[in-house]
């Protein structure tokens, strides 16, 4: 996007207006400064990323009149620039004695705490940091405004609350440079500071967080070998030939790439091969190459063969139990990505750069772009996770029913109910679970910490465990009260991870909800919804599989009711259940 | 200098969200009804980043209709 001029922007715009359909993602702008143009640029950038936007720019300096009133934005980004605020002092600000100086650090201070406090029960809120790039300043010396703005951002980052994302906006300013950044015409005839190439690079950064919100943030990372992990190929050149010496001119690159999938992997991230080669020539780098970094105990899934990748990648996908569009493939092949480009348009596809030390830091910009890293304990372990789910794949084969095979793996789970340590993970779970998910609503920390918080609304985790490993917390329920009729509860949320499927466990939490709503109010009535995405097809019977009857279907949302004593417990004996943590 | 011709209307009319046909030399604030003060800064925006220029500050209040824009455009060209 930064490479396309603002005229393309706007009439790529004009096309692609009415193209996405569904709940529009409300943004609100409020800002101290004139920011008209960024409204069509996130515009244009959520468009094409398959997200109906409805943005609203707040009134011109206005942010805490505009802040008490955010009541349904999806996420609110806020402008408060120190233009304006140093505009706002009609002495020259290194002048200021220590009393004008506290008084509008105070006066500042207490208006980030308004704006904060009105927007605390909003869901995402992008704040940016303060910054005084703007300002003429002695190299060696730190002017009187340099101490405020670092007092400033210091406030603001103690006052935050979960559902504050902090923008450092000195980071996009030294990335292009303020001359390119700032347009002191434009701010002295309309307060319009920003450039279009400083818009261009804001939107940008902020999109990984609207994907995030959104639920479109990938989970793996595909590389091809050779020339793209390691210089050279293998089968032409052999093992000797072949560089990623982190101390050679042309493989140290290719090092630092191997060294950026490493973190990938212990971010989280599925790494993944997918290869043309022989499959014993790859694995013998992998596991002997001297200079290897990406080792085999990295990478959660291998295609090595000769067969076209684009049915390697759709095999992976199914393998991994995860959808075309959580991956990134990364090939230096122009034939290999324009294929996927073409056969596999939801893949997002990346050709390394034919100037090769541009090589790392393009991966990491994209990278950056399409993966979230508030890293949680769960993440950390997911290679293992993965690697332990091809491990019961192959086990499967050794047992007669399936049954058998279930009570054989020592399945327990862990149910805990309004555990604030796992707010976390559960508003992660909400933004990525796609299939195993029945309504698919996306909730931020801040939504579920409310709800935890809620006496009408409970939010249940499950944990499981079993004979191979760890799964960790991989279910949620949320379920609320009417607040109409205190004797009916909704199942707001009912959603598994991925790697857990398959296995009965969503019975099993079923009966522990099922059986902890009988304890409250055992002539209750329980109400449900499916409703349906592109992915959780495969969960669009589980209410009618529970005894729920179907009330009515809307638009493909079917709504379900059960009278909670007819409910048949399945009593499924050979998965494990306890209690644990949180408040009962 | 008609590529800067066509470059200018192809701008302004994806500023001002009209068809391309509907912009001419006689376009001007008074013709195009979305033309207002926030269009009008995206239409400088627009222009300089389109054409690699600076329009000067003094000039960016005159720019009020197609034949003022192409002149003070190609000044700046020079």
């Amino acid at each position: 996007m930064e490479t396309l001029k603002y005229s393309e922007i706007l009439q790529q715009n004009q096309l692609l207006k009415g193209i996405q359909k569904g709940a529009p993602y409300k943004i609100s702008v409020l800002s101290n400064v004139t920011i008209n143009s960024i409204k069509e640029i996130v515009e244009y950038s959520l468009r094409t990323n398959h997200i109906n936007p409805s943005i609203t720019l707040g009134n011109y300096d206005n942010i805490i009149q505009d802040s008490a009133k955010q009541t349904d934005a999806d996420l609110v980004i806020v402008f408060f620039d120190m233009l304006n605020i140093v505009d706002s002092v009609a002495a020259f600000f290194e002048n200021l004695n220590d009393e004008q100086y506290s008084n509008l650090k105070d006066k500042v201070c207490s208006e980030i705490d308004m704006i904060l406090e009105n927007l605390k029960h909003c869901p995402s809120v992008v704040f940016n940091t303060f910054s005084s790039a703007y300002f003429i300043s002695n190299y060696s010396h730190k002017s009187k405004i340099e101490t405020f703005v670092s007092e400033l951002n210091r406030h603001l980052d103690e006052r935050k609350s979960i559902n504050v994302s902090l923008l450092n906006i000195d980071k996009i300013f030294s990335k292009i440079g303020i001359k390119q950044a700032i347009d002191y015409r434009m701010y002295n005839s309309s307060k319009a500071p920003y450039t279009l190439s400083f818009l261009k690079n804001y939107t940008a950064a902020v999109e990984p967080i609207i994907f995030r919100n959104t639920g479109r943030l990938k989970k793996a990372v595909i590389f091809d070998c050779d020339n793209t992990l390691w210089k050279g190929i293998i089968g032409e050149d052999g093992m000797d030939k072949i560089d990623m010496s982190g101390s050679s001119h042309a493989g140290h690159f290719y090092n630092k790439v191997q060294q950026i999938a490493v973190y990938l992997s212990r971010q989280g991230v599925i790494v993944g091969i997918c290869s043309k080669n022989n499959e014993q020539d790859v694995n013998d780098v992998l596991l002997g190459h001297p200079d290897i970094i990406l080792k085999d105990e990295y990478i959660s899934i291998k295609k090595i063969n000769w067969n076209d990748k684009a049915a390697n990648l759709t095999a992976i996908a199914s393998e991994l139990n995860i959808g075309l569009d959580s991956i990134v493939f990364i090939d230096d092949s122009a034939f290999e990505i324009n294929l996927i480009k073409e056969q596999l348009p939801e893949i997002v596809s990346l050709q390394v750069p034919s100037a090769i030390y541009e090589y790392p830091d393009f991966l990491l910009e994209n990278i950056y772009r399409h993966f979230n890293f508030t890293l949680n304990s769960e993440d950390a372990k997911k290679t293992e996770i993965y690697k332990q789910q091809s491990e019961r794949e192959s086990d499967k084969k050794n047992h007669k029913s399936i049954d058998e095979y279930l009570s054989s793996l020592s399945i327990s789970l862990t149910v805990s109910k309004d555990d604030l340590a796992q707010v976390s993970r559960i508003a992660q779970l909400t933004q990525k679970t796609n299939q195993f998910n029945l309504t698919t609503k996306r909730y931020t920390e801040n939504q579920i910490l409310n709800m935890m918080n809620s006496s009408t609304e409970h939010v249940f985790a499950v944990s499981v465990k079993d004979k191979f490993g760890d799964n960790g917390l991989t279910a949620v329920c949320i379920i609320k009260t009417d607040l109409q009729n205190k004797n009916v509860y909704c199942i707001d949320t009912f959603l598994m991870s991925c790697r857990i499927i398959g296995r009965n466990i969503e019975f099993v939490f079923m009966d522990y909800i099922m059986s902890w709503l009988n304890v409250k109010s055992p002539a209750a009535i329980v109400t449900a919804e499916y409703m349906p995405t592109n992915k959780n097809e495969q969960v669009q019977n589980f209410y009618i599989s529970n005894g729920f009857t179907l009330m009515n279907e809307k638009e493909g949302t079917k709504a379900y009711s059960l009278e909670l004593s007819k409910y048949q417990p399945k009593n499924i004996t050979y998965i494990r259940t306890s209690f644990q943590g949180g408040k009962n | 200098m008609e590529n800067s011709k066509s470059q200018i209307i192809k701008v302004m009319s994806a500023v001002f969200e009209v068809p391309i046909e509907s912009i001419t030399e006689t376009s001007s604030v008074d013709s195009i009804e979305s033309w207002d003060s926030v269009k009008h800064l995206n239409l400088i925006l627009a222009l300089e980043e389109e054409f690699n220029i600076s329009i000067p500050d003094e000039e960016v209040g005159n720019l009020m209709n197609y034949k003022l824009i192409e002149m003070i455009v190609n000044e700046c060209r020079k």
